[in-house]
């Protein structure tokens, strides 16, 4: 095992290995910042490249563009308020709001720290989980994946305010969402919900539209409203001394970005859980561990804990979604859907060969999740008091090249004016929801987790009646849910006790 | 001003939520049992919160804990009068793609936004604008290849 471990590495640092992952990084790197064009659209885009690469070097490239694609995609989400990936829409709650404080400079670090962190956290993860994982994957069926995605949605929407009022808002909010996702074909069978006689809605809300439409419309507006630049008036803060604050971020609250990479892991290695709510999970498990309800009101205002922990999940999931997908040929995401198409291309089988006759092949894939995360962030951090500058640009210049990006971003969705056009109208909701008070998160995670939460919820029925609610897992998930519902009430009773509420 | 927006954002909910119920008990069970099994929820606590917003004492713990906020230190109607202009120049943006199509409408947008709007100079203008489009057609056009549809107009004229 040991010498696969070692081969794999060399595998890696052959010259023609690693100068494709190079290539990928490069690629990864431009398609990250573009909003819109995740990972996995660019991995289906290259794939036909690969044809003629031997294993490690098609992994080289394939893993190293897509790693480095989920790191910079946090880049966007800080300076513009824009989810580089649709997964990397977390990191904006916090992450702006710094960088309107004239903080970019620390968000870039703490974020390319912590992603680095997670990814090498990730990657030992997958090098340690292969052998030992079968029986927790074997374990969780449709009923303990339905609860999974409902504690993911109930995490975000317990954090949406200390009233009663404000939990209200935000499980409405939630299961808004949840009706969204409604819209289109059903998957079983086949009927039309709410399409509203347009064939556009047939397959449902894209995820990219709704996304930058929700979170990023509402933030040009404020720019517009402000008339100043990102950071306004506040003095700019020193650059390279913020970037290093960041990174020492990362250590002060390294136990905090070791239990959200610990999040991610969990996520990535669940078949079919959806790597966008390891990202909220680890948010929301930032705010929870905030020391008190004066301490938890940072957040949303710029606090770099709520940067740390979907930085580092973002990153970590990804050695967690290679698990099964290695392992068992059961792909984690829809990236993951795609690499699957990789490793037919190059003759390979996920499943027990790749553990044997292929490990150093395996490693190899650790090896570059490790290699290309460290030369990624190492790069950026040379360049990220240039980018933190951005901040202090006079947003009137700012403003139009990034509502170019947020609209040609989800343009690529479909390629139709109905894009652009439903873009408008979240961001039209987006910003009043912001105006009055009403939380996005929920909204966005139920968007994200709602076809799952109704496939599996309809395959537990169909398959176990009403019996399934018994399962021992299933009662532990349940009451893992109620805990995550009630906790931020217990802990914070004297805030609310006395209230009108 | 919050008070009159939850008012405003939960006739909303109700009516989206009303319509759901009426349209999935239409529905076969297996079509209509997730709607429904969300919507009944949500018209009751959206029923709940306006009950708590207007018959009840006002709410002490104030903002969502897990969302950004706006910056309020502008005059109320230039703020009025800037989201207005804002939101006509994406709508404006939206209608250009839709008539000359996403190609021909990037620079013109950029430069019109950066010289009427942002009133910057026309060196900055010009220059801006070539910069974007060379990046657009480079990155979304070349590398990404980005099939972008043409617009009514040349549709309509055949080109």
């Amino acid at each position: 095992m040991l010498d696969a471990f070692i081969e794999g590495l060399f595998l890696v640092l052959q010259w023609k290995a690693f100068s494709l992952m190079l290539v990928g990084m490069g690629l990864g790197f431009c398609v990250g910042l573009l909003p819109g064009i995740g990972g996995a659209a660019t991995l289906a885009l290259m794939i036909p490249f690969v044809f003629k690469m031997a294993p490690a070097e098609a992994f080289a490239f394939l893993l190293g563009m897509h790693s480095v694609a989920a790191t910079t995609g946090d880049i966007t989400s800080i300076l513009f308020g824009v989810p580089g990936e649709g997964l990397s829409a977390a990191t904006v709650v916090d992450g702006y709001p710094m960088a309107k404080n004239g903080e970019a400079g620390r968000a870039l670090g703490a974020a390319l720290m912590s992603s680095l962190v997670g990814a090498l956290i990730g990657a030992v993860a997958l090098a340690l989980a292969i052998p030992i994982v079968r029986p927790l994957v074997l374990t969780f069926g449709s009923p303990e994946l339905f609860l999974l995605s409902m504690i993911g949605i109930a995490c975000i929407t317990s954090l949406s305010g200390l009233s009663v009022r404000g939990q209200i808002r935000g499980f409405a909010m939630g299961l808004l969402g949840l009706l969204l996702s409604t819209i289109g074909q059903e998957r079983q069978s086949g009927s039309l919900r709410f399409d509203m006689g347009l064939l556009y809605l047939w397959e449902g809300l894209d995820l990219v539209p709704v996304l930058v439409g929700i979170f990023a419309i509402p933030e040009l507006v404020d720019l517009a409203v402000r008339g100043t630049s990102i950071a306004g008036d506040r003095p700019a803060e020193n650059l390279s001394r913020g970037v290093v604050e960041g990174i020492k971020d990362t250590f002060r609250h390294f136990w905090l970005v070791f239990r959200c990479s610990a999040v991610g892991v969990f996520v990535g290695i669940m078949p079919g859980a959806g790597g966008g709510v390891a990202q909220w999970m680890a948010y929301a498990h930032a705010v929870q561990s905030a020391k008190d309800a004066k301490d938890r009101e940072r957040f949303g205002k710029g606090d770099v804990r709520g940067v740390l922990g979907p930085g580092a999940a973002n990153n970590s999931k990804e050695g967690g979604d290679l698990v099964p997908t290695i392992a068992f040929g059961v792909p984690g995401s829809g990236a993951m859907a795609i690499l699957l198409g990789g490793f037919m291309i190059m003759g390979l089988v996920p499943g027990p060969d790749m553990l044997s006759k292929h490990l150093a092949v395996t490693y190899s894939m650790v090896w570059t999740l490790v290699i290309a995360n460290i030369i990624t962030v190492v790069l950026s951090l040379a360049v990220l008091n240039q980018l933190a500058k951005v901040t202090y640009i006079r947003g009137g210049l700012i403003i139009p090249f990034v509502l170019l990006l947020v609209f040609v971003g989800s343009y690529t969705a479909n390629g139709h004016i109905a894009d652009l056009i439903v873009t408008f109208c979240f961001g039209v909701l987006g910003y009043l929801m912001v105006l009055w008070g009403w939380p996005r998160p929920p909204l966005v995670l139920g968007l994200v987790l709602g076809k799952l939460v109704e496939t599996y919820l309809f395959i537990s029925v169909a398959r176990y009646g009403f019996a399934w609610l018994a399962h021992p897992i299933v009662v532990v998930l349940i009451l893992l849910m109620v805990f995550v519902i009630v906790y931020p009430f217990v802990r914070e009773k004297p805030a609310w006790a006395g209230g009108g509420d | 001003m919050k008070s009159k927006g939850h008012l405003y954002f939960s006739a909303f909910l109700i009516l989206v939520s009303g319509y759901a119920i009426l349209a999935a008990s239409r529905w076969s069970f297996k079509t209509g049992f997730f709607p429904l099994a969300i919507a009944i929820p949500l018209l009751l606590l959206v029923l709940l919160h306006l009950y708590l917003e207007f018959f009840r004492a006002p709410e002490v713990s104030k903002g969502p804990a897990v969302d950004a906020d706006f910056s309020g230190d502008v005059d109320e109607n230039v703020a009025r009068r800037r989201i207005i202009t804002i939101f006509s120049w994406i709508a404006g943006f939206i209608l250009a793609v839709y008539l000359i199509g996403f190609p021909s409408t990037v620079p013109l947008f950029m430069f019109f936004y950066l010289k009427f709007q942002s009133e910057a100079s026309w060196f900055q203008s010009l220059a801006l604008t070539a910069i974007t489009w060379v990046l657009f057609h480079l990155l979304f056009q070349k590398l990404v290849h980005i099939q972008f549809e043409d617009g009514a107009i040349q549709n309509w004229l055949g080109m």
